[in-house]
């Protein structure tokens, strides 16, 4: 049979960011996948060679919207490294709860996008509805939405009252049940299990070869999650579970986002339990001249962040590694001999995020 | 000469043409409307479908350099007048006895792919590889639907016409199908046609493309395929080809099966046929698509196949052996 080239992207109405797909297809069956990236860079790595410490945790916020609070949190531990800096405890433990509330957004919005592929869009609309409620939790926290602003180099910037403690856990009380109906139709939905179970297939052997991170990894059986790695910030102190599974498909990424958010869950409750009293912040003092990394496990997966500094109040290198980079390449595997009708839905199992990947 | 007049005068305005049209786009604004409710979104206005098709009209017509210039732009006429002819065929019950009164369900049986046939044709000559496989899809597409029709259509025929006839036989005037429920009751309700009353059920979402197969026109996976190098008033066309269609297959759906009246005075009537096409139309395109999410190819293809097709050999093995 004859092939053709099928090009999507790079604005396709599935793949919400641009990324451009070469696709080789014989009838329906996809043959080789080939990536080009490099639409959206926007020289964020030179931008911060140009901009003080403060100022750029406000440009690494910027870098990617689902997963903003990792990457201002990662990069102020960077440099909380790089100048050996000790933050105060209620500070670590705020900053944690940030990350997971944010993880549970980010969770659900890819299983919505999911549903919204698969063209179930009543399904859509009850995630979205049910992340809608994280987001109002949020708004009323933290001020915004998207890009909450808490990560500050020293500290955190918005404290929270007592009450606002209280908002959480109550909120928390309506989304938890919200989510398990969630899980149960996304497990026993026949015409989800149809379109997901079994399809977008990364063996263990692969997901380790490739080494991809995050739910992708965890969903082909591979247990690393930085949290229980090598733990930071208040994770140590906190019981969580690493969640696995082994099915190596879309089905198993999806649960494991999902089962993921339950755990989340639990460590903002845990958080709002043990945020002892004290200070938020603590202020910079003095900038070697030295470099550091330092890691966390973003909804995504690991980032990766370090810098160097030359003394003065600008990082001489800033330089980060992001998890959608470290999944684009499992996607040639995932792809291969698949349906056409899958290439999206392929694509949104490893949850892309285009604009971290070409910053 | 005043019969052809009277033959045009109702492809184009009533029951086909405006009527159908206006209908079509009532039923479209109504289930975009309670689609949007079960979801719990506002929803657009009723007229929405209107504001659309006038939109699209005023904008300009884009051809794309590579494509077959006259069968891009023939295709959604094509449709159109197809649908627009077919629609003056549909009997409505206590107003209107169709167009023709011999055989027209035949007649029917062979217009109703032609809106599909007219978007593989705008789909295969706009040269796009998305189209082409959208085209591909609805060719399969209307092979696993067009079967169960064929025999839902043939169940209801020998019923009918073996009634009448008292032996052995096949009556295919939709006219006379409908009359002879008037006296003997509705199809929908008798036993030996349930089967083949939801293979109908069934049936309707997969021409109407809506989801879950919509799967020649999958938004997410292949940016509504054949209609992508669609723009301006030639998409219109195509909406416009596809409102006529929901008013011809849930007409057809009600004469087939709940052809039934209530009143001597036509304008009821007419109100009780739009009401019984419109439980038709939440029933089995709105409920369902606001239950399921879209098939692969394949999956659709093997459930029709399967499913609808055993429910109306059910039926004409029923009729037969009753």
């Amino acid at each position: 049979m004859n092939t053709y080239t099928l090009p999507l992207g790079p604005v396709h109405v599935a793949l919400e960011e641009p990324v451009y797909f070469n696709l080789t297809v014989e009838g329906e069956t996809v043959r080789n996948v080939n990536l080009t990236s490099g639409h959206v860079h926007r020289g964020m790595e030179a931008m911060a060679a140009q901009r003080n410490f403060v100022q750029n945790a406000t440009l690494t916020e910027r870098v990617c919207s689902l997963c903003s609070n990792s990457h201002s949190f990662t990069y102020c531990m960077a440099v909380e490294n790089v100048t050996g800096l000790t933050i105060p405890r209620r500070a670590i433990f705020l900053r944690t709860m940030a990350e997971e509330i944010k993880r549970i957004a980010s969770h659900l919005f890819n299983t919505a996008i999911q549903a919204h592929i698969i063209g179930f869009k009543s399904l859509f609309m009850h995630t979205m509805e049910v992340r809608e409620m994280v987001q109002d939790l949020k708004e009323t926290v933290y001020g915004n939405r998207m890009n909450l602003a808490q990560n500050c180099i020293g500290g955190v910037k918005c404290d929270l009252t007592p009450e606002k403690f209280t908002y959480i856990l109550g909120v928390l009380e309506k989304v938890e049940p919200a989510v398990d109906e969630l899980r149960e139709i996304f497990a026993t939905n026949s015409m989800v299990i149809g379109r997901t179970k079994g399809l977008g297939l990364l063996p263990k052997a692969d997901a380790l070869r490739l080494g991809v991170v995050g739910p992708v990894a965890r969903g082909s059986g591979v247990a690393i999650d930085v949290r229980k790695n090598s733990p930071y910030a208040a994770f140590p102190e906190l019981k969580f579970n690493m969640i696995t599974h082994d099915d190596c498909c879309i089905y198993s990424r999806t649960r494991v986002r999902l089962d993921e958010i339950f755990e989340s869950i639990g460590l903002v409750r845990q958080c709002c339990r043990m945020t002892p009293e004290g200070p938020t912040t603590k202020h910079l003092q003095r900038v070697p001249v030295d470099e550091a990394c330092a890691r966390s496990e973003a909804p995504r997966g690991e980032v990766f962040y370090f810098i160097r500094t030359y003394g003065t109040d600008v990082p001489q290198r800033l330089k980060w590694r992001v998890p959608s980079y470290m999944n684009w390449e499992a996607l040639g595997v995932m792809m291969k001999d698949c349906k056409v009708a899958d290439v999206a839905l392929i694509t949104n199992s490893i949850d892309p995020c285009v604009s971290c990947t070409e910053r | 000469m005043t019969d052809t007049l009277l033959g045009i005068m109702h492809m184009c305005i009533f029951p086909g043409g405006l009527f159908a049209l206006a209908i079509g786009f009532l039923f479209k604004g109504i289930d975009r409307r309670v689609e949007a409710r079960l979801q719990r979104r506002v929803g657009p206005p009723l007229l929405q479908p209107w504001i659309d098709a006038a939109k699209l009209l005023t904008k300009e017509t884009m051809i794309p350099k590579t494509a077959c210039r006259q069968a891009f732009l023939l295709a959604p006429v094509f449709g159109f007048t197809g649908m627009a002819v077919c629609a003056a065929f549909i009997p409505i019950a206590g107003v209107f006895d169709g167009l023709s009164n011999m055989g027209d369900l035949l007649v029917i049986f062979y217009l109703l792919p032609i809106p599909a046939i007219a978007i593989m044709l705008g789909g295969s000559a706009s040269s796009s590889p998305f189209s082409a496989i959208g085209f591909s899809r609805e060719m399969l597409m209307m092979l696993a639907y067009e079967t169960p029709l064929l025999m839902i259509l043939l169940s209801v025929a020998m019923l009918v016409g073996k009634s009448i006839a008292g032996t052995w036989g096949a009556e295919f005037s939709l006219l006379k199908i409908v009359l002879w429920q008037q006296e003997n009751g509705s199809l929908g309700l008798n036993p030996s046609m349930i089967p083949a009353f939801i293979a109908y059920l069934i049936f309707l979402p997969g021409t109407m493309g809506a989801i879950p197969f919509d799967i020649p026109e999958a938004e997410t996976e292949i940016i509504e395929g054949p209609l992508l190098e669609y723009g301006g008033p030639l998409l219109a066309l195509f909406q416009i080809t596809s409102a006529l269609k929901t008013f011809v297959v849930l007409g057809l759906g009600v004469a087939l099966f709940f052809p039934g009246v209530i009143s001597q005075w036509w304008p009821i009537n007419l109100i009780w046929f739009i009401v019984k096409c419109l439980v038709l139309m939440l029933i089995s395109l709105t409920l369902v698509k606001s239950a399921t999410g879209r098939f692969r190819i394949d999956q659709a293809f093997r459930f029709y196949i399967t499913v609808p097709m055993a429910l109306a050999l059910c039926s004409l093995i029923l009729v037969w052996v009753i």
